[in-house]
């Protein structure tokens, strides 16, 4: 009888022990990953946030360009701040690692970051499984190349020698950046445009991506053992940090059944590999091991001979649970904020100072209607002939729908537009698409003066959407330079996203492209909002002669192509739809 | 060879071949665009929303299979049994040597607790030193964009 009932208490116990404690931290991880990506409106519209709180870093390992995320990654910004030491010290991102590493360490990497959780639940997929050996653990010192060569050397290399930005490890490797920042936004048809983009970076980061995913399906985190740098620089402040797993020594009998049954390559429970999960604590029959932050017992032994008393327990569970309480109402507000409450206080205060709409000139008749089923053909003809129009700035061609008389190019003199293309044009309904007649605004411009979108009617018109943080932007910039040198009746207009637009001024200054026109935007100013413009950069849309959109795309131009749009929409009317 | 076994390398392979598969039909749009391109259609894209659909599209039945097949394996709680058992490989433990559990005190010791402050109290500098020269405001500008060349757009 009594042997019976020792071996159902043993049996309990053992199930206790398995499936007690990765519930709650699969739990917390969920929670962190939910936290992280509050913003759940950017799934649905293909946005990403944009507010202040992209200034502070979450601990974990979640993409800033995922449609979710609240906080910026703090690997991103650490590379981003690398790639200006030369301007600005790394010093804020530096001290946010610091301070995560200090306060938590590598229990990060255990309980709150998303990546974490992905490869946790790849792993769950029933497979044969790769133990931990010699082998792993040897590769497991990789991740420190990975930090040392990726995310150190490349953009300090790069950023400061070349004044090149280029973000190494998120560029060429982060599995991270294509699941959520790429794959989140591909997802939504909003972006479709984002695909033109795509070439042999995302290839490569696909593939990856893809094995870095198989991998972690036979191999428990195989990411963040052999790769993650975030992990390589937690674990070096994981023997200070303030939370994390602790040994009772008056306890430990040294049997290292904890270190054998863990999956992490440690070689001691809470060394720089050991991630805090807590499985050794339910491991360890001798009750030695607990979860601590600071004097606080996060998690006991609540089983073996060493068991805490069942009042520690109670007090810890009661503790528990008001913890959760509050948890859970931070995350409750933190997604109403965030997808309800931000969103109303923006739309009340949309910016309407500086922008005005055409739609006194231009009354769509039948909206919807295209370009292609307005105009007729013998119109497009006699645009592919007729000149760029030559209009100073302040002087707008004015719309007449009633001129029947086709202008003539004369060199030097300003050119009315052809009446017939007028006419189109005005038949159009105004929007930002391809086909559509492109809404007026006015902006200051950098260095005075102000640009009206109106007043270059007849002239073709590129604008240009850009940032300094962005490496295929300030790359392609030379490009437009070279553009207008060539065509000087093309008017380029490069307007500087309104996040970092402080810095631009100070970043144009010694780069030689005076033929530009460069504005910043804000939000008071709201250009990029008004034109529909994705936040990601660079985007460029070119206007015909009339106004009309005829190239619209998220994408990096080469000289060649730039070239080429700007022809096509000199020679077309219309727009192509 | 047991039932068990069996299904966990049936699982191993679809999840094998979902990956294959996927990152086969990436490189083919890629050698395909590459090769267009390579005639000097400048506005050829290599990847739009509707060639990765057509890609996509046939991969999918083998998905479902793959997750069904995964629901069942965790209900039925099929799973490797060696994960649960302790290490046992030789050149590890051996290099292991003596499990130095002990140097994990329950308590910091002073030492520690110095570091600790210390690097506590420097962090916050760097943070205060960081929002005065502008750093916090670059990773506004880079959070508040998207991240092409990051994300694996560009």
């Amino acid at each position: 009888m009594d042997k019976t009932m020792n071996q159902e208490n043993r049996k309990a116990e053992n199930k206790k022990r398995t499936t007690q404690r990765p519930g709650t931290r699969r739990l917390v991880q969920l929670y962190a990953a939910l936290l992280y990506n509050a913003n759940l409106k950017g799934f649905i519209d293909g946005h990403i946030y944009t507010g202040n709180l992209k200034s502070v870093c979450v601990p974990g390992f979640n993409c800033y360009s995922c449609p979710g995320a609240v906080a910026s990654c703090p690997l991103g910004s650490l590379q981003n701040a690398l790639n200006a030491a030369g301007h600005t010290l790394p010093w804020y991102v530096l001290g946010i690692l610091a301070l995560f590493g200090v306060i938590l360490g590598r229990t990060i990497c255990g309980w709150i970051c998303p990546l974490g959780l992905i490869q946790e639940l790849l792993h769950k997929i029933p497979t044969p499984k790769i133990r931990k050996s010699h082998i792993t653990r040897k590769l497991s010192y990789l991740k420190y190349v990975f930090l040392a060569v990726f995310v150190i050397a490349i953009p300090l290399i790069y950023g400061v020698g070349k004044g090149i930005i280029l973000p190494g490890f998120c560029k060429y490797i982060c599995p991270a950046g294509t699941f959520e920042g790429a794959v989140g936004l591909l997802q939504n048809p909003v972006n479709a445009t984002s695909f033109y983009q795509l070439g042999a970076v995302f290839t490569n980061k696909w593939v990856i991506m893809l094995v870095i995913g198989l991998a972690c399906v036979f191999c428990y985190r195989c990411f963040c053992r052999f790769i993650c740098p975030l992990g390589a620089i937690y674990g070096f402040f994981n023997r200070f940090a303030l939370t994390g797993v602790k040994v009772n020594p008056d306890r430990c009998n040294g049997c290292g059944l904890c270190v054998m049954k863990c999956q992490m390559d440690v070689k001691h429970v809470g060394d720089h590999e050991c991630i805090s999960c807590g499985k050794c604590i339910d491991t360890c029959a001798q009750g030695a091991i607990s979860l601590k932050c600071g004097k606080i017992t996060l998690m006991g032994p609540e089983i073996g001979k060493n068991a805490d008393p069942e009042p520690v327990i109670q007090k810890r569970k009661k503790t528990g649970r008001i913890v959760w309480g509050v948890a859970i109402a931070v995350l409750m507000f933190a997604v109403c904020w965030f997808n309800i409450i931000e969103p109303a206080i923006e739309n009340a205060n949309e910016p309407a100072a500086a922008i005005e709409q055409v739609t006194a000139t231009s009354k769509p008749e039948a909206a919807g209607q295209t370009a292609a089923q307005t105009v007729p053909e013998t119109e497009k003809q006699t645009a592919n002939t007729t000149e760029p129009a030559e209009t100073k700035a302040g002087e707008p061609a004015e719309q007449t729908a009633d001129t029947t008389e086709p202008a003539e190019a004369k060199a030097g003199e300003p050119v009315e537009e052809s009446p017939k293309a007028q006419a189109a044009a005005v038949n159009l309904p105004v929007g930002t698409e391809i086909g559509n007649l492109a809404p007026d605004f006015s902006t200051d411009l950098i260095g005075g003066g102000n640009f009206k979108l109106s007043d270059y009617r007849g002239k073709v018109v590129i604008l240009n959407f850009w940032g300094t943080t962005c490496a295929p932007c300030v790359e392609e910039l030379p490009y437009y330079e070279e553009l207008k040198v060539k065509y000087p009746d093309c008017e380029i207009l490069a307007i500087h996203a309104k996040a970092g637009a402080k810095k631009a001024e100070a970043f144009l200054a010694d780069k030689g492209w005076d033929h530009l026109d460069f504005a910043l935007d804000s939000k008071e100013k709201g250009v990029q909002k008004l034109l529909d413009v994705s936040e990601a950069l660079p985007s460029t849309i070119v206007l015909n002669p009339q106004g009309v959109v005829t190239y619209k795309a998220q994408a990096p131009l080469t000289y060649e192509k730039l070239e080429a749009l700007y022809k096509e929409a000199l020679a077309d009317p219309t727009g192509k739809p | 060879m047991t039932r068990n076994k069996t299904f966990l390398i049936v699982q191993s392979v679809f999840c094998a071949l979902i990956a294959g598969l996927l990152a086969a039909a990436a490189l083919q749009l890629y050698f395909d665009g590459a090769a267009k391109q390579a005639e000097g259609d400048l506005f050829y894209y290599m990847y739009t929303r509707e060639k990765a659909g057509e890609k996509l599209l046939p991969i999918l039945p083998l998905f479902f299979t793959a997750l069904g097949l995964t629901l069942a394996g965790l209900i039925l709680g099929v799973k490797d049994e060696k994960v649960e058992k302790p290490v046992r490989d030789e050149i590890l433990l051996k290099d292991l040597g003596s499990i130095q559990n002990k140097a994990v005190h329950q308590t910091a010791t002073q030492g520690e607790l110095y570091a600790r402050v210390a690097i506590i109290t420097l962090a916050v500098c760097m943070i205060i030193a960081g929002i005065i020269n502008g750093g916090l405001e670059d990773v506004l500008a880079k959070g508040a964009t998207i991240c092409t060349e990051c994300v694996g757009l560009g």
